[in-house]
């Protein structure tokens, strides 16, 4: 069968069936070669005439889907021609016309299709297509081939302007679907910009501006995913399209301004921004005054910021469009008017519309050259002559605040790059007023944020300048009153400003001052406001101090000032707690400045090894050895924390070789006692003591020791083992001490974070240790059977036991769950039973010992994987057959696994879980109680599904948090608080009937909350009250 | 609406009041982690600071976008506190104020709200600050009228619409 038969076979079929795959045989055979689109008009023939209005459409609804599926290569010139004409006579036809359209839709597309076709049918289609009569996808196709004859063939068609722009403005006169309006809008913006419209202005305002303010909302599920956005930015495309659309188009942005939501009004304003620069200085300075009017409405009784803020850009654009081209701005019109109307209000600088008048100001300085210097020359000599007047002495802080912000704005209003600094002329001025505010209390806050300003102007304050600014603020500095946390934060903030730019001031003249404040004793106990202003001084000392030169004076100042504290001979009958106290505070300073410096990784921390590490050694083994009551720095246990915590930032930055030889003479020290080869510093150790901190006969104060040890051990490299003969035995014999010899829970807890840490980088050399652990250690320490020890001893083995299995879990070792499991087997022993449980959730709480930057190995997902091993079981034993002990103890493992872990690994158990909760809520450890209901309120704040569950058990909840909020209830007030935040979130996230049956019990029984005798708890108990009279359905 | 006073004095709030407890305040340590305070049996009584941390934030009825303290209406040292008393005065920003009753009334439901009920609370506008400052202060302290303002529901939509804000003690409204 050859192509003209087989088409005219397929067409036939076609008629009759409708089938899309004879359009595509079609396709194929006009595509091979085999066949030709005359071919098909020549059968399509008799349906293309028939009087037949059915076969009509189909007959044409055929060739438009040949027309769209062949390839452009098949249509010639002539073809084209002959095509474009034929539909072009089908659009009169009222059953071919979408077909037709269809179909010229995809001639259009053609490289053949020629300037001469696209006005055939651009006027074959204003003559015979009626919009009205056509549904929104087929008024797509009309725009559609519209949008395309402009993108191809737009000299054509601005030849026919005189019909086509008029016709065109008929078709889409009230077109209303958003997607089809999309089109309307691209192709009205290049008629407006493009063609000769000037006697359409009118109608094309009309076809416009009826559209604003775009208030669509797309459906659910629409499915051309036009956006409320999308719609706004095309029409504020033809908006702006053309400058003759702002007389007509200023008065109804106006009217919707006087009318509008707030939304609206912001849409207005944002259109306006966009159109006055396009309408021009002459349109837009005829609306200046109206358009202000409207304006300041909303800039001076603001009903939301955001509106505000909307309100004086346009503001600016209307500025920038009237001066763009004026040098001065120093004539009658709208700057000079607002600039007066808003210096008349800040005469009262403390009134709330002061405020709105700076703002506007402020907005000013962002416009053009010539008005933001013209606005500054107004402002700033207003603001300076009230702030000099004697009657307006009490108006001096608003005055103050009001001309930073001026100073604010007219920094960040210049560029960095610009030369130009505005505020030059005006610097002496500003400094003198500023440095008189800052003498003052009350004005002295306003000042710094005054300083502050100028100082961050770039290229306005010279490094003299700086140096005076610095000088006035270290005399504020030894007020008294400088102390209030306000003052001095923002004091601080100034002073490490000024030294990011220039630290030889801060350098020269602040920190000398500062250390010289700091006595060479501690202020007596009854003397508060100077141990107050030591530790301002301190705090000062640590946040100006961070920066390498100035941390080294800061080590050496300070520790100095610890060896002369700690050095000297006390008499014992002498109060030496304050003295450990401000050696404390001393501590933590440098503390908190070592750990900044750590998070930003500084590089200059690892040499404080020798000069601060050592030197804390010398200080602490000078203080043990003495043989007099001179224990004061060693016996105070908030001292050692802090030291070991220095030691140990110090060590965890410090490379692997250096720690290597550390390590040696620290183990060399604390094994071996020679200790001088570690405690390298001024003050001179006693000859005839022996260092020997490990011996069960040492005294409590060499014991301390351990703590420092300890923290030195946990920051080493896993590279390096502890330079000891054999690691198990060491650990062992450090588990050993830690409960048998130790004295305090400071010493044991060092020693534990020993073992652990040692034990998790250096596992392999520890197998024997481990082997012991469970051979030996758990049957003659821990277990019932362990003959002869004590409960408080066995407890401490159980502690020692947690931080052993914490070091395997957190690595992922395979010993590790072999660990766990035998805390299960003591859940019957009520002597160890609760610490065993408790242990549990103890293994992968989060610690500070175990981490990435203490060289820790951890493996991934840890805590996930055991928490979905064992909650399953403890789920069943919780709920199961055991004796009431047993279950006792899984309830609290439970409750102590869950705070430990991240919420997600026990979300889909919630269901299970909540009912054992509300058990634990009666446990009388007010710890659990707590770690109940802050996972009670973690499941019923973030996910519904939590809250549909806890909704199910809200009258249990109710009663319980009530009963936990009481104090003659609860002494914990802790749980009180938490119990009271808890109801309090209630009303938020379940729903209001469920609620709705306890809402007068709730409301009565907080009002005897409302009398707690905790601060705290009256706190919450008053918020959850409201929360709860305010729920309503 | 007729405004009362469309340009009043406003004043940069206060940081909020922390308070360190009686103990913390004389101890010779300083203290790193205030969340770390152990748990004491020290009592904590109501005080006039407390009284207006309860009441600093609620919204002026005309100035929806101020607070009290931001107008001056309350402050710390117009409250007095006795043992089973408390005594708040305020100050309208001008003497026509109309707004002064539901401001006052606002101030009554707070405390009625937070305060337990053995406190018997008077509340009364500054002497000498408002025309109608013998009405103003009987219609406050009158239980009767209070509780009969209270039952209209536009009264206490108003009142509610003031004291949504008040849970905020000091912190910026925005």
């Amino acid at each position: 069968m050859d192509g003209p038969e087989r088409i005219e076979r397929l067409v036939r079929t076609w008629m009759a069936s409708g089938r899309d795959q004879d359009v595509d045989e079609t396709i194929t055979v006009i595509s091979s070669g085999q066949g030709s689109l005359l071919n098909v008009v020549k059968t399509l023939g008799e349906y293309l005439t028939s009087e037949e209005d059915e076969l009509r459409t189909k007959g044409v609804e055929f060739m438009s889907a040949i027309l769209s599926g062949c390839p452009p290569e098949h249509f010639n010139r002539q073809s084209v021609k002959v095509l474009t004409s034929f539909l072009c006579g089908k659009l009169d036809d009222l059953e071919t016309v979408v077909p037709a359209l269809k179909g010229l839709a995809s001639l259009t597309y053609l490289p053949t299709f020629t300037s001469d076709d696209a006005v055939d049918v651009v006027n074959a289609l204003l003559m015979h297509v009626k919009m009205k009569s056509l549904v929104q996808s087929q008024r797509f196709i009309v725009l559609t081939i519209i949008d395309n004859l402009i993108s191809k063939h737009r000299d054509a068609l601005k030849n026919i302007s005189k019909h086509f722009v008029p016709g065109y403005i008929s078709l889409v006169n009230g077109e209303k679907d958003p997607r089809n309006l999309i089109l309307c809008f691209a192709i009205d913006r290049v008629l407006l910009l493009e063609f000769e419209v000037k006697n359409y202005i009118e109608d094309f305002f009309n076809i416009t501006f009826c559209y604003f303010p775009i208030t669509f909302r797309p459906p659910p599920d629409d499915p051309y995913g036009v956006t409320t956005d999308d719609l706004k930015k095309a029409l504020r495309s033809c908006l702006n399209a053309t400058p003759d659309f702002g007389p007509l188009g200023i008065p109804l942005f106006l009217e919707k301004l006087t009318a509008g939501s707030p939304m609206t009004k912001r849409d207005t304003f944002q259109t306006l921004v966009s159109c006055l620069p396009v309408y021009g200085a002459i349109t837009a300075g005829s609306f200046a005054k109206k358009l202000w009017n409207c304006l300041r409405l909303e800039i001076f009784q603001a009903t939301d910021s955001e509106t505000e803020e909307e309100a004086l850009k346009t503001v600016q654009a209307l500025v920038n469009v009237i001066y763009a081209d004026r040098d001065s701005a120093d004539i009658p019109g709208l700057v000079k008017d607002v600039c007066h109307e808003c210096l008349d209000l800040l005469k009262e600088p403390e009134k709330s519309q002061a405020k709105p008048a700076m703002k506007t100001l402020c907005a000013f300085l962002s416009t053009t050259n010539s008005v933001s210097r013209y606005t500054l020359g107004c402002a700033l000599p207003h603001l300076t002559a009230i702030f000099h007047n004697p009657d307006e002495a009490s108006n001096r802080t608003p005055t103050l605040t009001l001309l930073c912000e001026l100073i604010i704005a007219a920094r960040d209003s210049t560029p960095d790059s610009s030369p130009d600094v505005k505020l030059a002329a005006f610097k002496d001025d500003l400094l003198g007023i500023m440095t008189v505010g800052l003498k003052n209390e009350s004005s002295c806050a306003a000042a710094l944020d005054g300083l502050k300003a100028l100082v961050t102007t770039s290229g306005l304050v010279t490094n003299d300048e700086l140096g005076y600014v610095v000088h006035n603020v270290n005399e504020v500095i030894a007020e008294e009153w400088a102390n209030a946390e306000e003052i001095s934060d923002t004091i601080l903030g100034l002073l490490s400003t000024i030294s990011a730019h220039s630290p030889t001031h801060v350098e020269g003249t602040t920190l000398p001052l500062l250390f010289g404040a700091l006595p060479d004793q501690a202020p007596a106990r009854g003397a508060a406001p100077e141990r107050a202003k030591c530790w301002q001084t301190l705090a000062f000392l640590a946040k100006l101090c961070k920066q390498p030169t100035l941390f080294e004076t800061l080590v050496v100042r300070l520790t100095t000032k610890l060896d002369m504290i700690c050095g000297s001979t006390t008499h014992p009958q002498e109060d030496v707690e304050p003295n450990a106290a401000y050696v404390h505070s001393i501590l933590l300073t440098l503390r908190n400045v070592l750990e900044e410096k750590v998070d930003l990784d500084h590089t200059d921390v690892p040499k404080y090894l020798d000069r601060l590490v050592c030197r804390l050694f010398n200080l602490f083994a000078f203080s043990v050895l003495q043989p007099a009551a001179l224990h004061m720095v060693a016996s105070e246990p908030r001292l050692l924390k802090t030291t070991g915590e220095i030691i140990t930032f110090v060590v965890q930055v410090t490379p692997v070789a250096k720690q290597q030889v550390f390590v040696r003479s620290l183990v060399d020290a604390y094994l071996n006692g020679n200790v001088k080869g570690l405690a390298v510093g001024s003050l001179k150790l006693p000859e005839d003591q022996v260092f020997h901190p490990f011996e069960p006969s040492a005294s409590l104060f060499q014991k301390n020791m351990i703590v420092l040890f300890s923290a030195a051990v946990i920051a080493l490299h896993k590279e390096i083992p502890v330079p000891v003969q054999d690691t198990s035995s060491f650990l062992q014999s450090l588990y050993t001490w830690s409960v048998q010899h130790a004295e305090s829970s400071l010493q044991r807890e060092a020693a534990w974070h020993a073992i652990a840490s040692i034990l998790n980088k250096r596992s392999d050399d520890s197998i024997v240790f481990l082997t012991t652990c469970q051979e030996q250690i758990w049957s003659t320490q821990i277990s019932n059977g362990a003959p002869g020890r004590s409960v408080p001893d066995r407890r401490y083995s159980i502690s020692a036991w947690t931080w052993v299995t914490k070091a395997l879990t957190t690595k992922g070792h395979a010993a590790s769950e072999a660990f766990v499991d035998r805390l299960f087997e003591v859940f019957d022993d009520t002597d160890i039973n609760w610490d065993a449980a408790k242990a549990i959730g103890d293994i992968v709480a989060s610690d500070d010992i175990l981490t990435k930057k203490k060289h820790a190995a951890i493996r991934i997902l840890f805590a996930q994987r055991y928490c979905s091993r064992l909650l399953p079981r403890i789920v069943e034993g919780a709920k199961g057959t055991g004796n009431n002990r047993q279950q006792v103890a899984y309830l609290v493992a439970l409750t102590s696994l869950i705070k430990s872990v991240p919420k997600s690994t026990y979300a889909p158990e919630m269901t299970t879980l909540i009912p054992l909760l509300l058990r634990g809520l009666q446990l009388r450890d007010s710890d659990i109680r707590v770690n109940v209901i802050s996972t009670l309120h973690a499941a019923t704040d973030s996910d519904t599904n939590g809250s549909n569950i806890l909704a199910e058990h809200v009258g249990t909840l109710v009663t319980a948090m009530l009963e936990n909020s009481k104090v003659q209830e609860m002494p914990s007030f802790r749980v009180r608080v938490a119990a009271l935040r808890y109801l309090g979130v209630l009303p938020k996230s379940i729903r209001y009937d469920k609620l709705h049956p306890y809402k007068t019990t709730v409301i009565k029984e907080l009002s005897k909350v409302l009398d707690d005798p905790k601060r705290a708890v009256r706190k919450e108990a008053v918020d959850t009250r409201s929360n709860w009279f305010t729920c309503s359905g | 609406m007729e405004a009362y006073n469309p340009n009043p004095t406003v004043r940069k709030s206060a940081k909020q009041i922390g308070r360190k407890s009686a103990l913390q305040e004389e101890s010779l340590w300083l203290v790193e982690n205030e969340e770390n305070v152990e748990e004491t049996d020290e009592v904590e009584p109501l005080d006039q600071d407390e009284i207006f941390d309860l009441i600093r934030s609620i919204t002026d009825p005309e100035h929806k976008h101020m607070t009290l303290e931001d107008l001056m209406v309350v402050s710390s040292p117009q409250i007095e506190v006795g043992d089973d008393l408390v005594d708040v005065e305020f100050t309208p920003t001008v003497p026509h104020c109309g707004m002064s009753t539901l401001i006052g009334l606002s101030i009554r439901v707070r405390l009625l709200r937070a305060l337990p009920m053995r406190f018997k609370v008077d509340i009364h506008v500054k002497p000498g600050s408002h025309q109608s400052e013998h009405a103003i202060n009987k219609q406050l302290n009158d239980k009767e009228r209070v509780a009969a303002a209270l039952e209209n529901p536009a009264l206490l939509s108003a009142v509610e619409d003031c004291l949504a804000s008040a849970g905020l003690r000091g912190q910026r409204l925005e």
